[in-house]
């Protein structure tokens, strides 16, 4: 488990950091590295040049602007799990850290990183649809925001372009009706969501169902907004047969992708499954 | 693992299986192809980096056209090897004229071994999936050109 | 021998160091000029090597030397095979691949170069062409056919075997109902954490080689390993440092181990290849893998009449030290813990491309106790009664031990009805059953499983092993007291360096702290066996008691002398030796000499005028000044002792599990776990806690999660921890664990072995809860693991 021979930069500022990608085209971001180090070690990947951002300062924050929810790109995932702020204004977040990997992997992990490298299991991107967050793109040119729905490409393809660097991930605050919920099953061995749904609703004042955003993981090659499930959600008041009946649209139009652990059959249950559950959960909270 | 689907190109057939067979065209579809040498009869020499997001391999290896029908049949044989293993593959193309276009129904085995077989199960199909729809994109766009240019200008 | 640590929950000695990272593995031990050596690995299960062009490879910076087959054809000898059986095909299985490549990671090539990233990266550039040819994958398929893999032997077929006693036609003609199932061992990779190790150090003036390895075999390995390179054995060292598990992979003489020393000798310098995960993966032997078909006959009233088990074994492509001998104990162990009159085994050992299969935790126990416990639940579903009633019918007393069984043994003590009813009154059995019942009707499913185990261990006598069934000890007390003991057991994280002190210091009545456990160092210990099977405490533990027991006499010897009176009359208490008038009044009147209490740089003469009593330590002083000993009296103080048990000994237990599955994903929760457990007498409840602990772990992720898996073509796609799915302490219930005590009358210490104990009895209870869960849909077995996927499919239909 030895890589291949790389050059190693840690950067001091993120101009430092972008000159040297638009030097170096083959050059990766070391961002916490919980997945780019075991694919070096296997020689999956080979980059000449690792940029480390870790030191880089300011990136690493969690704040609130103008109802404008703001997390740095190199925030690891157990500063998004324990954050009191989050806990409040957006417990999705902090859920959905929680079921990222083990301690370890979220001491180190950020969600940059993860969201930046798009796993087709990973966490965060189901979330980051979710929650309609917008994305904060940086080059040499200067900056620009990628909506959710437009940042996953494909498999472990984002809308960064070559010299990109994910800066930020902005989240507009929802109000007291919201209910929001992450229901995941985990790889027995990798804890790679074999399939995770994270529901972020909001209920009108009559208890009915006012908006409804869900984004769904491992399913397929890349997190997807199951447009299906939010528009047989919208408009009415969700019980049991509902919920049931909107997430049985879980995986409509998805290319679906079968491994040794979950054929595709299987996970269409599973999606159909677990949004259920996001779903009730998060209507329970938005209750 | 096996791949099948199933591509509509909107081009008459005659033109898509040219382009289909046509080593320039290929090249210039296969994601990743840096090279495609004629070696033989049908048979050609291949340079691949193929790869997904920071996972990267170069393959070298073969590309090989079998059991040619013109316009309606043949298969792709392609073997490579290279760091992280080695795949292999082949597939057959039905071409069907459908309205003015084309439909290609593709079927065939990816195999794959080494590094990639033993860390990859969970992405494999994914990739081959991706692999396949550039392909089919890039050609879709090949076509189109090779239509508008003529067949004078392949390669 | 007064109990005053026998017996008693004591902390391992061995812990601080290793949580402290203070212990010393393969890896840390650091030598000038240490070469490292990469491997090129087979990436096809099953080719013809056309051509290896190393060119590239010597040129690369660093490298001093490329190996290939063809290096070591004539000078490395095979990997050894161990395993007797009549008829065996041993194919010729060499440290490199020569020829051909017959699974994937199989070992091509081997670069040596001056750090292991230089290596590492020389291994990129070597180009090997292989020719394909067709694989032997599927096991079943393989015994009746297609692409054979050792040409020579006409088929893959390695051997076949009946084993067992009575006339099971006619038992199973008498019955009243047959059942028949089949049933599938998987694949299983033994994943220590500590990967295999190897470093070689040759010292050409002296012509001796130095070996570290991370084995559970030191002196196994030093004489296979001179006989595969031809030194003599007395020149060779074995050294085991610190291991991290073995689980039996470590059980073993592996290509790397042999390739390393002969390295070394060529280059004169030390060389050292530490394995990676994904070598461990590929090329340390896996587990398991049998397919078997089970027929029981029973009468109406769940009377076993018979029991025939047709399997075909996975043997690999090559044999290991034991590989085609695991399925033999799978034989042995068919009667479990029943009284069954007629037994027949038929077992095929087949080659296939694919990573060889040895001991793994249980060793073909684990496929027995599965086959019969399963099978056990099976009938009582046939005849609808209690699962508790079938098994409680066909125990056999406890007075009827020993208990012979139709597979030729001899079961040692046991009382398997008391651990039954200990583990259903710990349960609440008759009650789980009511809110089972409940639950169901409330559209819940729940399960209940349980398993009543017997196990062999303590493997002796020498009759029934390929290389010796006993174990040594040499027990010393040192000049200033210290008690050394030197064992040929192996321990790598059973703890034996606390229980044999206990052992030892309860014996000689010291403090246990006085007491240092040697074992690992081929240069320091006499030859032993080492450490698997659950033998080492009643093998090894046992020559360490009767070591100490022959060392005593001649205490009691120069004692007599230095007290002026007979051996015979003196009275050994709380470590000292008392002259019969001063025995009551005397013992504390007397200063001990304590360790480390001696004048640094000068022994203390001991002065003995006019003394009633002395300490053994202070006899170890004596005998070693030598100037006050009786006649005819060697100097020193210690004993060696060979230990051959007479017997296997024979753990038993009850295990109860209970589990809820989710209907609408199949996954499986546990609600209860309950272990009584049967190990003999017990010297450290700690340990053997710990033992059951870890063996459940591995039971459950054999049940729910683990397999290794190679596709069609026969390439590893398990090939790491992401998809092997090893069981996680947040995936396990709360162990309830409570034991009865039946001392073997095998061994004077009365135990038993508990190593892999929990592995063996666990399994099938976990699997017999998810069937029992299943049980409304009718489902009567499913094939582990139980992935929830397999599971939601017998829900859905």
């Amino acid at each position: 488990m030895i890589s291949a021979p790389f050059d190693y930069v840690r950067a001091n500022t993120l101009d430092e950091a972008l000159a040297l990608l638009a030097q170096n085209e083959d050059a990766k971001i070391l961002a916490g590295g919980h997945s780019l180090i075991p694919a070096m070690k296997l020689r999956l990947a080979m980059p000449p040049l690792l940029v480390d951002i870790g030191r880089i300062k300011d990136l690493s924050y969690i704040r609130e602007d103008h109802g404008q929810i703001q997390i740095g790109a190199m925030t690891t995932h157990y500063q998004i799990e324990s954050s009191d702020l989050l806990k409040k204004i957006c417990p999705l977040l902090p859920e959905c850290a929680g079921h990222i990997g083990d301690v370890q992997v979220r001491n180190k992990g950020t969600i940059g990183g993860s969201v930046a490298h798009s796993d087709p299991s990973g966490d965060w991107p189901a979330a980051i649809i979710a929650l309609n967050a917008e994305l904060v793109a940086v080059s040499k040119n200067g900056e620009r925001l990628v909506k959710a729905d437009d940042f996953f490409v494909d498999l472990m393809t984002t809308a960064l372009e070559a010299g990109e660097i994910l800066r930020e991930i902005r989240i507009n605050k929802s109000n007291d009706r919201t209910g929001q919920a992450y229901a995941k099953m985990h790889h027995p061995a990798s804890g790679f969501a074999v399939v995770g749904v994270a529901a972020n609703l909001t209920l009108d004042r009559n208890g009915g169902c006012e908006k409804a955003s869900i984004g769904i993981t491992g399913v397929s090659s890349k997190a997807y907004r199951a447009l299906a499930v939010e528009s047989a959600l919208t408009g009415s008041a969700l019980d049991e047969q509902k919920i049931a009946n909107a997430a049985a649209h879980a995986a409509d139009g998805v290319d679906i992708n079968g491994d040794l652990f979950a054929s595709e059959d299987y996970r269409r249950h599973l999606a159909q499954v677990f949004t259920k559950r996001a779903i009730a959960a998060a209507t329970e909270r938005a209750g | 693992m096996k791949i099948e689907g199933t591509q509509e190109l909107h081009a008459p057939r005659d033109r898509v299986y040219s382009a289909l067979t046509n080593p320039g065209i290929l090249q210039r579809c296969i994601p990743g192809c840096e090279a495609l040498e004629k070696i033989g009869e049908n048979l050609f020499a291949a340079m691949l980096k193929a790869g997904v997001g920071a996972i990267k391999g170069t393959f070298k290896g073969e590309v090989r056209l079998e059991d040619m029908r013109p316009p309606e049949h043949y298969r792709i044989v392609v073997e490579g090897k290279g760091g992280v293993g080695f795949a292999k593959g082949s597939a057959d193309f039905d071409l069907e004229e459908n309205d003015g276009a084309t439909l290609i129904k593709y079927s065939g085995e990816l195999q794959i071994g080494g590094t990639i077989a033993g860390v990859g199960q969970r992405m494999i199909q994914g990739a081959a999936k991706m692999m396949a729809s550039r392909f089919f994109a890039a050609l879709e766009a090949e076509v189109q050109r090779t239509t508008a240019i003529g067949e004078a200008d392949l390669v | 021998m007064a109990a005053k640590y026998v017996g008693k929950r004591i902390k391992r000695t061995e812990d601080p160091r290793l949580i402290k990272g203070l212990a010393h593995y393969v890896d840390d031990v650091r030598l000038p000029d240490t070469l490292h050596v990469a491997f090129v690995r087979s990436i096809y299960a099953h080719a013809r090597i056309t051509s290896i062009d190393v060119t590239e490879a010597l040129k690369a910076p660093g490298v001093v030397a490329v190996y290939t087959g063809k290096d070591i054809a004539t000078t490395v000898g095979p990997v050894p095979c161990a395993a007797a059986l009549p008829d065996l095909k041993i194919p010729d299985y060499r440290v490199l691949a020569t020829g051909k490549a017959l699974f994937v990671g199989h070992p091509i090539a081997a670069v040596v170069a001056t750090d292991r990233y230089l290596a590492r990266d020389a291994a990129d550039l070597i180009s090997v062409d292989y020719e394909e040819l067709p694989v032997a994958v599927d096991v079943e398929a393989s015994a009746k056919g297609g692409p054979v893999i050792h040409e020579q032997f006409g088929s893959n077929i390695a051997y076949t075997l009946t084993s067992g006693e009575g006339d099971i036609e006619a038992a199973l003609k008498s019955a009243d109902h047959i059942v028949t199932q089949r049933m599938v061992h998987q694949r299983l990779a033994p994943v220590a954490m500590e990967g295999r190790g190897v470093l070689a150090r040759y010292f050409p003036g002296e012509e001796e080689l130095t070996l570290w390895s991370s084995t559970q075999i030191p002196h196994l390995m030093r004489t296979q390993v001179a006989l595969m390179i031809g030194l003599p054995e007395n020149k060779l060292r074995v050294i085991t440092p610190e291991v991290g598990g073995g689980f039996g992979s470590k059980l073993n003489v592996y290509a790397e181990e042999a390739l390393l020393a002969w390295i070394s000798i060529q280059l004169g310098k030390p060389v050292k290849w530490i394995e990676s995960r994904r070598e461990n993966m590929q090329a340390t032997i896996h587990g398991r893998a049998q397919v078997g078909t089970v027929e029981v006959g029973c009468k109406n009233d769940g009377t076993i009449t018979g029991l025939r088990y047709n399997v075909v074994a996975d043997l690999g492509a090559y044999h290991q030290l034991l590989t085609p001998a695991i399925p033999t104990l799978t034989g042995l162990m068919l009667s479990g813990a029943y009284r069954i009159p007629a037994i027949q085994m038929n077992v095929t050992g087949v080659f296939t491309n694919k990573m060889s299969t040895d001991a793994y935790r249980g060793a073909g126990r684990p496929e027995a106790t599965y086959v019969v416990e399963r099978a056990m639940d099976i009938v009582a579903a046939e005849l609808k009664i209690d699962p508790v009633e079938v098994r409680r019918k066909n125990f056999p007393a406890k007075t009827e031990f020993p208990f012979h069984t139709a597979t030729g043994l001899d079961y040692d003590s046991g009382d398997y009805e008391a651990a039954l009813d200990k583990a259903l009154n710990l349960s609440g059995y008759a009650k789980l059953r009511a809110e089972q019942a409940k639950a169901r009707a409330a559209g819940k499913l729940i399960g209940i499983g349980m398993s009543s185990y017997v196990e062999i261990c303590a493997l002796g006598p020498s009759q029934a092993m390929p290389a010796g069934g006993w174990e040594s000890a040499t027990v010393r007390i040192e000049p200033t007291g210290t008690v050394t003991v030197l064992t040929g057991a192996s321990p790598h994280g059973q703890g034996q360096e606390t229980s044999f002190a206990q052992i030892a210091a309860d014996e000689l009545g010291v403090d246990l702290n006085a007491v240092t456990v040697i074992h690992g160092d081929t240069a320091i210990v006499q030859y032993g066996i080492g450490t698997f099977g659950s033998r080492a405490t009643a093998v090894g533990g046992t020559a360490v008691l009767i070591a100490i027991q022959k060392l005593k006499e001649k205490a009691a010897k120069i004692a007599a002398h230095v007290l002026r009176c007979e051996a015979s009359s003196l009275a050994f208490e709380g470590g000292r030796y008392s002259r019969p008038s001063a025995a009551a009044a005397s013992a504390v009147s007397e200063p001990d000499v304590a360790v480390g209490e001696a004048p640094a740089g000068a022994l203390p003469e001991p002065d003995t005028e006019g003394r009633s009593t002395l300490t053994i330590q202070e006899i170890a002083l004596i005998a070693h000044i030598a100037k006050e000993l009786p006649p005819d009296t060697e100097p020193g103080l210690s004993a060696t002792y060979f230990f051959e048990p007479k017997n296997f000994t024979f753990p038993f237990g009850t295990h109860i599990c209970v589990v809820e599955i989710d209907k609408e994903t199949g996954e499986t929760k546990f609600l209860r776990y309950v272990a009584v457990d049967d190990c003999g007498k017990v010297i450290n409840p700690l340990l053997v806690d710990g033992q059951i602990h870890g063996g459940i772990v591995q039971a459950i992720g054999q049940a729910l999660y683990e397999e290794v898996v190679y596709d069609e073509q026969g390439q590893l796609v398990t090939g790491e921890l992401m998809d092997y799915a090893l069981p996680k302490a947040s995936q396990m219930p709360w162990f309830e664990l409570d034991r009865t005590e039946t001392p073997s009358p095998v061994n004077p210490l009365g135990v038993k072995g508990v190593g892999e104990a929990g592995t063996i009895g666990a399994t099938p209870a976990v699997v017999n809860a998810i069937v029992d869960a299943l049980s409304p849909y009718g489902v009567k077995h499913l094939d582990m693991p139980a992935r929830p996927e397999a599971v939601w499919k017998l829900i859905t239909g």
